[in-house]
């Protein structure tokens, strides 16, 4: 049988099972949970954010980014954990697992599906985020939403965090295959989350540590000289990490008895 | 016919240091129903997830239709369907949209799931959500979703573990019926014996991850075809005094009975007159047949001696 079909197959039982899961809510209540908060404040307190004046959208794009940065570790933890528990909790790995399917096609449906979900989101985010800016300039045209601006970077911004996202994701996805326990792979992945902010204060090596790249990728967005394309060293290394770990993981789950 | 389905040869299998199985040599003929029996703990779950390859085997070790498992793996996993253990199911998708996760990985067309849910006899519960199934229900839709590609090997593990008598009996019906009317050859294990003794027409018996028996059921019941008697009398304690001075060994008593295998119908009226001369009033002398449960235990018995 072609590999490409059976993939097919795998990836259309894979989004078939979400049918009326509320990860598929989350996925798409989560990236407007930012974007709404921001709705809120630029049409209740719009003239004050925009006292210094300049142009809305730059303030929207902050809003946005950063602490959509700073959110985004925890709910790419909690994705993982639900395309996972999935199976766990129905007991289920053995039966897509005794499909006439190899277990690399069956293991590839998931991370596919996986790293589709966490793309997806960050591209509603974008959307959403726009849409936000969109609605409160035809509601309040005062604050100056009609000004140009390149709306691209709402979704250039992101699909870097999604690059960067990549590394630490493939993290989690693993530790929430191989264990049936919920806790563990979220406790271990806010503990390597808050261990990045503490060592980013200064310790040399804080650059590879993979719960940061996304922070340390993005840079700042205030910096005049700032460039969406720049520091693609934390992108390399997202990505490089990314495709050792699915390997590794790979490699586990093809070998290990699966019960 | 009697190629066989599954073959196994010198199958080991550990866990770390212990050994689940040792040397395991199966034979399933065609169009049988095997009965695979054993205690809890004695290899048999452990076996059948060898055959499906969920624990890898060495190669050579596992054949199914003449082909060895780990080559064909994906070629030979599409002819088998398979109910392991507890039911795989997911809770929030109904019966039908259970079956069509499944049917979107196995690619068969979209009315074979009607027919599945037809032959398990969930038509009308296919629409509820499975979280509401009973486990007769579960067990069913389980055993739905192995049929789907049409195999012709099923690998049932225990699938009336947990069912009440008339779920048993259902289940019981339905595994006939594929055998007899759809051809299949179906692999089966349990550790309720006259589950088996209904149903089978050869038989394994596993325990400790040893095969101690392994061929048709009729020849089972005949290996070790001693009559058991049951003796009632008025003084129980002295009559199995006799008895073992007679060197008779009894395998049960209590207050009023004592049971004791006989090689022959003869011994009884011997052991009659032997009771009557010491003043015992016999009450009752009954024979029966050894079923397969004291066959059974008998069989499994003799491993821990």
């Amino acid at each position: 049988m072609n590999a490409a079909i059976a993939l097919k197959r795998g990836i259309s039982a894979e989004l078939y099972k979400y049918k009326r899961t509320f990860i598929l809510w989350f996925l798409i209540i989560g990236p407007a949970f930012i974007p709404v908060i921001n709705f809120i404040i630029f049409m209740s307190r719009g003239t004050e954010v925009m006292a210094e004046g300049g142009n809305p959208w730059q303030k929207l794009l902050g809003f946005s980014i950063d602490p959509g940065n700073f959110l985004f570790p925890f709910f790419v933890m909690i994705v993982a954990l639900f395309v996972n528990s999935i199976e766990h909790n129905s007991n289920t790995w053995k039966l897509i697992y005794t499909q006439p399917l190899s277990r690399v096609t069956v293991y590839a449906s998931k991370v596919k599906i996986f790293v589709l979900m966490v793309f997806m989101s960050l591209m509603l985010f974008g959307i959403f985020s726009v849409l936000a800016g969109e609605i409160v300039g035809m509601l309040q045209p005062e604050l100056g939403f009609d000004q140009a601006f390149d709306k691209s970077l709402f979704f250039s911004l992101p699909f870097k965090v999604f690059l960067c996202t990549m590394g630490y994701a493939s993290i989690q996805f693993w530790m929430s295959q191989r264990w049936r326990n919920l806790i563990l792979p979220l406790g271990i992945g806010i503990g390597g989350f808050i261990s990045f902010m503490i060592v980013s204060q200064g310790w040399k090596y804080a650059i590879y540590h993979p719960y940061g790249y996304q922070i340390l990728g993005l840079g700042n967005l205030n910096d005049p000289e700032f460039q969406v394309w720049a520091n693609m060293e934390y992108v390399y290394r997202s990505l490089g990490l990314a495709l050792l770990i699915y390997l590794l993981a790979g490699i586990d789950k093809v070998r290990k008895r699966i019960i | 016919m009697s190629e066989s389905i599954i073959q196994t040869h010198g199958l080991d299998f550990y866990f770390k240091d212990f050994k689940a199985l040792d040397q395991i040599n199966l034979d399933v003929p065609q169009g049988s129903i095997f009965g695979f029996l054993g205690p809890n703990g004695a290899g048999k779950t452990t076996t059948i997830r060898v055959l499906l390859d969920l624990f890898h085997s060495k190669p050579g070790q596992v054949k199914l239709f003449g082909k060895a498992l780990l080559q064909n793996k994906v070629e030979i996993l599409g002819r088998v369907g398979a109910l392991i253990e507890n039911p795989s199911i997911y809770k929030h998708l109904s019966g039908r949209q259970n079956l069509e996760v499944i049917r979107k990985m196995v690619d068969v067309p979209k009315e074979r799931v009607d027919e599945v849910l037809k032959i398990v006899r969930l038509v009308e519960n296919a629409d509820k959500k499975a979280k509401n199934y009973s486990l007769g229900m579960c067990q069913r839709l389980g055993l739905a979703s192995a049929l789907l590609t049409d195999p012709d090997l099923l690998i049932l593990d225990e699938p009336t573990n947990g069912l009440d008598p008339s779920g048993i009996i259902e289940m019981r019906e339905l595994i006939l019926d594929l055998n007899q009317k759809h051809g299949k050859t179906i692999f089966l294990s349990s550790h309720i014996l006259s589950e088996i003794e209904k149903l089978a027409t050869d038989v394994a018996i596993i325990d400790q991850g040893k095969i101690l028996y392994q061929g048709k059921l009729e020849g089972l019941q005949q290996a070790d075809g001693a009559i058991e008697l049951v003796i009632e009398v008025d003084r129980v304690s002295e009559a199995a005094e006799i008895l073992k001075a007679l060197n008779y060994t009894i395998s049960e008593q209590n207050g009023r009975s004592i049971h004791l295998p006989i090689p022959d119908k003869r011994e009884v009226s011997k052991i009659n007159k032997a009771l009557v001369d010491k003043n015992l009033d016999v009450y009752q002398l009954k024979t029966s047949e050894q079923n397969l449960e004291s066959i059974f235990l008998n069989i499994t018995k003799k491993l821990d001696q």
